[in-house]
């Protein structure tokens, strides 16, 4: 089957897996998931399953990579083999090296990293269950981790992917959208200051497509940034 | 790995607790921490399961693939197995190449289910000499509070005993269960201050030496043993070990299969 051939939307606008347009898959977060580990989060998105572990502030080594001014963020986006349809070899690849770095830039974005200089924190994304969206996944969880740890930070960041499939705009792709649909707009919003910290996109989207997802992504932010808060303030959202 | 901090002052404390018969957490010798299992759970996964003994968690996961038999097996599939200790099981593993220990970790699990037979590999083979399936059990840690070999090899065997083979997938006809005969079950033993116990924790792991891993069957039949670190041990201790693993081992294999329940 090729793309724009799988009717994914029918006429009453309700799409394969039963949501509308507007609509998010299921969520639910844990936090201290990993016990080993100073902050960490479990993010069940659809079937999407991601579990993060912060570990620091510690002492940045080798010694070339402090900074004297702030600290380092180390971020590392990895799949488990067992994760996707088809098993993915273990290690890193030219995808996660890309994910893991634009997660980082958007995390160094709220994390207050001035407060600990010569220091090093560590952020550990994991991908257990992969539906579509894991990147959006993993950073959210990976903000909600930071703060499970005590780390000061101006806001979460909370990622949320809208696109198109047979023509229409819709709010969070599940894998079958993901996959044969025509555009993906995935962006990282703060939901305090309404500002955005991660912004990608690829596919074919008009003005007017390109400014209805990104309303669906801002409005699905700020909900989703109420389930965050809600976890960190009771330890857990919807479990 | 960081360098361990004042492991001396921990060796001397669980030098005196083991005078006593008591360890860091209240156990005694041959207590194990309590022990979770769920399998299942991966929606990916063709098999899966979840084991949390303590603060150590991991996650098991079966794939499959299809395979070119090799030219002297032409009638036989494969099984491999393969251990990662990611950086997120704690502060001390660094990211990096597969470091000794995780593949020492892989070997030992991979040894105990591949000698006990529990997998006909005749049984994978779908066109002789052609095609075949290749079994792939790939072990998880996401959090490292010590005895990762036993929770490995308890949630390896439990994936495996649920994977169910993609046959649709590969249009190859129905999807079947794999056929798991046995379960392998791992007990691992460390020297802490002095003498052995079982199913060390983080702590006692930093501050302990030698460790001896024993995989046995239900008819108590050996599969696999290993030895690791630094360190000696005499016939007398062993043979305590192996009658300790042979109880302990029952206990598991128990586990795993009350929750097969109707499969």
């Amino acid at each position: 089957m090729g793309y724009g051939d799988v009717q994914m939307i029918d006429e009453n606008g309700i799409r394969v897996d039963g949501r509308k347009a507007g609509d998010v898959r299921p969520i639910s977060i844990e936090l201290g998931v990993v016990p080993v580990a100073d902050g960490s989060c479990r993010m069940t998105w659809g079937t999407n399953e991601v579990i993060v572990a912060v570990y620091g502030p510690m002492e940045a080594h080798p010694r070339k990579i402090q900074r004297q001014d702030r600290a380092v963020l180390d971020v590392r986006y990895n799949m488990a083999p067992f994760s996707t349809s088809d098993r993915i070899r273990p290690g890193f690849n030219r995808r996660s090296r890309e994910i893991s770095k634009v997660t980082s830039d958007a995390l160094e974005s709220v994390v207050l990293l001035e407060l600990y200089p010569r220091s090093k924190i560590r952020v550990e994304i994991e991908i257990i269950c992969a539906e579509a969206g894991t990147r959006c996944v993993g950073l959210t969880a990976a903000s909600v981790a930071l703060a499970d740890a005590g780390i000061p930070m101006t806001d979460l960041v909370v990622s949320v992917a809208s696109g198109k499939i047979n023509g229409v705009v819709v709010c969070d792709l599940n894998k079958a959208e993901d996959n044969y649909g025509e555009a993906d707009l995935p962006m990282g919003v703060l939901p305090n200051s309404g500002e955005l910290a991660f912004l990608q996109m690829d596919g074919d989207l008009s003005q007017e497509e390109f400014q209805e997802a990104w309303d669906y992504n801002m409005e699905a932010a700020i909900v989703i940034g109420d389930y965050c808060a809600e976890a960190l303030k009771n330890g857990g959202y919807n479990l | 790995m960081s360098i361990p901090l004042v492991p001396q002052l921990l060796r001397s404390h669980l030098v005196e607790l083991a005078e006593n018969d008591q360890r860091l957490d209240g156990r005694r010798q041959w207590d194990g921490r309590e022990v979770q299992l769920e399998i299942g759970i991966l929606g990916n996964a063709e098999g899966s399961a979840k084991v949390r003994m303590g603060d150590t968690i991991v996650y098991a996961g079966v794939k499959f693939q299809t395979m070119t038999p090799y030219s002297d097996r032409p009638n036989q599939g494969g099984l491999m197995c393969s251990a990662e200790l990611r950086p997120v099981a704690g502060r001390k593993h660094e990211p990096g190449p597969p470091s000794p220990e995780s593949i020492e970790l892989g070997r030992v699990v991979d040894r105990g289910i591949r000698e006990s037979g529990c997998i006909d590999t005749e049984a994978l083979c779908i066109i002789p000499g052609e095609k075949a399936w290749q079994v792939i059990l790939d072990l998880y840690a996401i959090s490292d509070d010590g005895n990762l070999f036993d929770a490995f090899a308890l949630a390896g065997i439990a994936a495996l005993r649920n994977a169910v083979i993609p046959f649709a997938k590969y249009e190859l006809g129905d999807d079947r269960p794999l056929d798991v005969s046995k379960t392998p079950i791992m007990c691992s033993y460390h020297r802490v201050g002095g003498r052995y116990v079982y199913d060390a924790s983080g702590r006692e792991e930093l501050g302990g030496d030698e460790r001896i891993h024993i995989t046995l069957g239900a008819d108590a039949h050996v599969h696999s043993l290993q030895k690791g670190l630094k360190g000696t041990f005499t016939a007398g201790e062993f043979a305590e070990l192996m009658e300790q693993a042979r109880i302990k081992g029952d206990e598991l294999r128990d586990l795993v299969h009350s929750l097969e329940g109707g499969n």
